[in-house]
């Protein structure tokens, strides 16, 4: 699909993706100005640190292409994370501890996908309504305290690295390939461009928008467990605020990658290098010494200027 | 075999094969509207059936019934002769029914291959998967089959409209569609498009399918049809053979008499000043070069199809959209600007969809009398309740608004008494044109009296009133004078004299 949409692009400025160029751009200037930046040891903290945010903004891809939003997501792997932390401590079993966080993931994101689907919410209250409850569980679960003691199964899973790769990395290019399989190659992807660019045709065609727009928000939900395992590994502690404002990366990701809102319109690659520009700006600024404040305001001057861009362009 | 028969030309053997599809006596209402009265009718093989009629003959809502959107409320349908039902857009397929509406049902980003095999993608080794290299096959089959050479891997979003018309052909074509309905399938064509639609049209009738072609446009009712048949007020006003019809007569059919409809109308001998005039209008919505005059105490209507631009005109006469051309001169000034200026002049668009557009639903009858007056009654900016009061009630005696008080909410009120208050509300504003959007859709016989004789009194008061209305009736009763519009530009001009249903249709149609 991307290279059909490439090879029919006349102008070969417009080939290239606003947020490649977005990315070179911080690239090139954190290199310059930040100290460190391009050390090997640097690169390889950027790549890893992303793997969480790829997990949740692959899946958002998918609910933002069918005019969607999920804003529990960051709430949901706060919970996630810390049913990890719970059950892994409590039974010393790390497999255990993966499986409940899915297993609520999921809960969460078939809910999420019935209160739009099926009751016809729009998303950003249902998913607004998800998050608080959410939030709300992982405080009560947590009685507001950091979850620790986590065995060293669970931690391992973020430091060991086989054959030199650690293993987020594998995991999240693991996950970007499913994906992208799933997107590219299956009937469900070509689904879910259907359910963002044209409802009326899968009723057409005897297919039942609704439950598979409760399949998409589900994706979401299981990636936001599959990513509670990650933050937890990451952190070797639960915390009730973990994934905290992470909707606003992971969408924000997918902005920047040039999915559009609206139409069915959305680019899975484009996700993942908006992910790395997400990643490489908190990375930079972070070396600057700069407050985490001016992050958020960093990465949401990115999303208006990578849209800015790709507009720009795609009108010049 | 020395006996001869009347045969058609295009089934061969007429008197003994029954049509691919006949409907008989069927019936469709919805709550006001008897939208398809006992309509019957049969399509053979490769022949080309055309369904022609006025906005609102029903011709929608039979092709929903054809593929199963709707259910008919009465009637039966035979395929090659045998009862079936369709109640369900999967039965609508079965029988070979593909229907081509003018909204196309295309996913944009996914690409012509996709598109066509929407929902019956060839299964690859891993069940879920699309087999890519079958499906592109196939598709370059089907897409061949039907004459039409692009690339399947082109998003559906970068085609055209005539090429994504295609794609709905080929749709249809690959799931072995035998009845193709059509739905104006000119209307976004260029003339070169619509040549190489009907080459599509012939080859697929040569290839035996049967193709139901609903049509506004008299020329190609003509070059395409093998049967015409007219519909009138979701009735079957007749069959008729195009070798020997004419365009008067297939007029006379689509109009036909009505019944008494008799509204109350004082016209003047004399009309007065000059209140608007429209000189050389154009706009990038599709209108061009468009010259009228509205004079203080006249009705004047603006007819058309839906879809030639009366719309279109009113909203750039009125600034709401930009115009790309041509001058608009409003009480002897020259103007220029948005619906801001429009308004402060005295002109009121009462646009069609009331509800969306001109009311606010859940405020009272009060406020919405007001609001569009705050800035003439309260220069101060300071709000004054009961200055409101006294306003509104004035206003709600004036228009005979039925309403129990001022603060009654909008949406309880009738729909008449809906489309009284959003006069009111220019009327407070110091409107002096009003400019009406189909102002009697959804609304009652005895209220539409009502709304005509409230409009009488305001052009009596020296107002002056442009109308949109697709009932051609009403513009003959109620009218001074009508323009009538034709794809995007004034086909012509009809004095009082002139104003016959006819006339309106006949300059309205596009005529071979």
């Amino acid at each position: 699909m991307r290279e059909a949409v490439l090879a029919v692009t006349s102008n070969p400025l417009q080939r290239i993706p606003g947020v490649a160029i977005m990315l070179l751009l911080l690239v090139a200037v954190f290199g310059a100005v930040a100290p460190g930046f391009m050390s090997e040891v640097n690169i390889a903290n950027v790549l890893v640190q992303s793997t969480l945010l790829l997990m949740l903004s692959l899946p958002m891809t998918l609910i933002i292409m069918t005019e969607g939003l999920d804003l529990s997501m960051g709430a949901v792997l706060t919970l996630t994370s810390l049913m990890v932390a719970i059950v892994s401590v409590a039974t010393g079993s790390m497999l255990l501890g993966f499986a409940a966080a899915v297993a609520v993931g999921l809960i969460f994101g078939v809910a999420n996908g019935c209160l739009v689907a099926a009751l016809g919410i729009p998303p950003f209250v249902a998913t607004l309504g998800t998050l608080g409850m959410a939030q709300g569980l992982a405080l009560i679960v947590s009685d507001g305290q950091s979850v620790v003691g986590i065995p060293h199964s669970v931690s391992e899973i973020y430091s060991a690295a086989p054959f030199g790769i650690p293993v987020p990395i594998v995991l999240a290019i693991l996950a970007y390939l499913l994906f992208h399989g799933l997107l590219y190659r299956t009937r469900f992807g070509a689904y879910v461009f259907a359910l963002g660019g044209n409802r009326e045709a899968l009723t057409y065609a005897g297919l039942s928008p609704t439950r598979l727009l409760i399949s998409v928000y589900a994706l979401g939900g299981a990636m936001a467990g599959i990513a509670g395992l990650l933050m937890t590994a990451r952190m070797n502690a639960g915390h009730p605020t973990a994934g905290l404002g992470l909707e606003f990366d992971a969408i924000a990701a997918v902005a920047v990658g040039g999915t559009s809102f609206e139409r069915g319109n959305g680019w899975l690659g484009g996700t993942a290098l908006g992910v790395l520009a997400v990643g490489v700006l908190r990375n930079g600024l972070n070396l600057l010494a700069l407050p985490s404040s001016i992050q958020v305001a960093s990465i949401g001057a990115l999303v208006i200027i990578a849209l800015f861009l790709d507009g720009f362009r795609s009108r010049s | 075999m020395s006996m001869t028969l009347p045969i058609h030309e295009s089934s061969p053997f007429n008197a003994p094969a029954p049509p691919l599809l006949e409907l008989r006596g069927i019936s469709k209402a919805f709550p006001g509207v008897k939208a398809l009265d006992d309509v019957s009718f049969g399509v053979w093989p490769g022949e080309v059936h055309m369904l022609l009629g006025e906005n609102g003959a029903g011709k929608s809502t039979l092709m929903k019934v054809l593929c199963g959107a709707y259910r008919a409320d009465a009637g039966e349908f035979f395929h090659r002769g045998e009862k079936v039902a369709i109640n369900s857009s999967s039965d609508a397929q079965r029988l070979g029914i593909a229907v081509i509406f003018q909204e196309f049902s295309l996913v944009p980003y996914l690409d012509i291959a996709q598109n066509v095999f929407l929902g019956r993608e060839p299964m690859g080794r891993i069940p879920g998967t699309i087999d890519r290299r079958g499906l592109l096959r196939e598709a370059r089959r089907v897409l061949e089959s039907i004459g039409f050479d692009i690339d399947p891997t082109i998003p559906v979003a970068k085609l055209g409209v005539a090429q994504q018309q295609m794609v709905e052909i080929a749709k249809a074509v690959s799931q072995n569609a035998r009845i193709l309905v059509m739905d104006e399938p000119t209307a976004a064509l260029s003339d070169r498009e619509t040549e190489l639609l009907f080459e599509l049209i012939r080859k697929l009738k040569a290839d035996g399918v049967a193709i139901i072609y609903i049509s506004h446009r008299m020329a190609e009712v003509f070059a395409l049809g093998d049967r015409i048949t007219v519909l009138r007020d979701g009735r079957r006003v007749g069959e008729v053979d195009p070798a020997r019809a004419t365009p008067d007569e297939l007029v006379r059919m689509m109009v036909g008499r009505n019944v008494d409809m008799s509204y109350p109308r004082h016209f003047v001998e004399e009309p007065g000043q000059v209140l608007l005039e429209v000189k050389g209008l154009s706009a990038p919505t599709g209108i061009s070069d468009i010259d009228l005059v509205v004079r203080e105490g006249e009705v004047v209507g603006l007819c058309g199809l839906v879809g030639s631009g009366r719309t279109e005109v009113v909203r750039a006469i009125f600034g709401a959209d930009p115009a790309s051309a041509g001058r608009i001169i409003f009480d002897g000034r020259e103007k220029s600007g948005g619906p801001d200026e429009a308004a402060r002049l005295g002109l009121a668009l009462i646009p069609e969809s009331r509800k969306a557009e001109g009311l606010a639903l859940a405020r009272s009858v009060g406020d919405n009398l007001v609001v569009s007056a705050l800035r003439k009654l309260f220069p101060s900016g300071l709000f004054q309740p009961r200055r409101v009061q006294g306003v509104s009630s004035d206003l709600i005696a004036k228009l005979r608004i039925a309403t129990p008080s001022a603060r009654q909410t909008v949406a309880l009120l009738s729909g008449g008494n809906q489309q009284k208050v959003v006069i009111g509300k220019w009327l407070a504003a110091g409107a002096k044109l009003f400019i009406f959007d189909e102002p009697t859709r959804g609304i009652d016989v005895g209220a539409k009296a009502e709304i005509f004789a409230l409009i009488d009194r305001l052009v009596a008061d020296g107002a002056a009133a442009l109308m949109i209305s697709s009932e051609q009736a009403e513009i003959c009763h109620v009218c001074d004078r009508a323009y009538v519009m034709r794809e995007g530009r004034v086909a012509g001009e009809l004095s009082r004299a002139e104003l016959t249903e006819e006339n309106i249709v006949r300059l309205g149609m596009h005529h071979a």
